[in-house]
């Protein structure tokens, strides 16, 4: 058995991989915090449908000729967008405000507790299942 | 996706450079907040500032930050009257350096304030990749 094939594991691998992503922009802005004229981004929201099949939001070139090139799967999976409503702007035209962006630091470091939590459980479940000792 | 997460601990890094740049740059600054100059009339020390830029890094494909240039305050430089100082000019005047050391702790605050964020970032990442290495153990 694949444990990939379950739809709760790929569901899971896939909101940490948006995590993961999240956690790398908001790196970004604060890295850029004292730059002018940056602009903090974030994430674009997913919905469940989205988290769960992940062929859905892409739409597939046709190849109707063999000589078509297949076009390379994107880099990263999921977008992300300039924040449009910011806390406050500074004179120098930055709009990255650490507290705000602690917030969402913390804020993913805690859903991705979540995840590897219920992982490990279902893991467990599996396991006992199974039938032998953990 | 663990690659993700260096790459966020990349990004921190190089943040935390640029700080540490900034900070340097700050006490040189207060350090030399009364050096006046060595020939009469001359101008005496000019403070520096930092300007940081945000780069893409084509190979992580993120946005990270460095050091843009350190360009100098070109604000005027403070006059005394002190007729005996061997910098004074024809009129007794003494140039001091512009620099104000109010301003300068303010701006260390500041960059210790993005380092400890930069610092955070690292450690939180740090902790996701360690969770997911744990779920190994499961």
């Amino acid at each position: 058995m694949d444990l990939t094939k379950l739809p709760l594991f790929t569901l899971m691998a896939r909101r940490m991989d948006w995590l993961t992503q999240r956690e790398t922009v908001l790196a970004q802005n604060i890295a850029n915090a004292d730059s002018p004229e940056f602009r903090p981004r974030d994430m674009t929201p997913t919905s469940f449908r989205q988290m769960l099949d992940p062929a859905l939001p892409r739409v597939q070139l046709a190849s109707t000729n063999p000589g078509h090139i297949e076009p390379t799967p994107q880099a990263r999976a999921f977008r992300d967008e300039k924040s449009k409503h910011v806390y406050e702007t500074a004179l120098d035209g930055n709009a990255v405000n650490l507290e705000e962006q602690m917030m969402k630091v913390s804020e993913t470091q805690g859903a991705y507790r979540l995840v590897t939590n219920l992982f490990q459980k279902q893991v467990g479940m599996l396991k006992q299942a199974i039938g032998r000792e953990r | 996706m663990g690659m993700d997460l260096m790459k966020s601990i990349k990004i921190s890094a190089a943040g935390m450079k640029a700080q540490g740049v900034r900070l340097k740059v700050i006490a040189e600054n207060l350090a030399n907040a009364d050096s006046i100059s060595p020939v009469a009339g001359g101008d005496p020390y000019r403070r520096k500032v930092v300007t940081f830029q945000n780069v893409l890094d084509r190979k992580l494909g993120a946005d990270m930050v460095k050091v843009k240039n350190i360009g100098t305050d070109k604000s005027a430089f403070r006059e005394k009257y002190d007729a005996t100082n061997p910098a004074a000019d024809a009129n007794g005047y003494v140039k001091l350096p512009n620099v104000n050391p109010l301003v300068e702790l303010m701006d260390m605050r500041e960059a210790q304030r993005s380092y400890e964020a930069n610092l955070r970032i690292v450690d939180v990442s740090k902790n996701m990749l360690t969770r997911t290495i744990d779920l190994l153990r499961s």
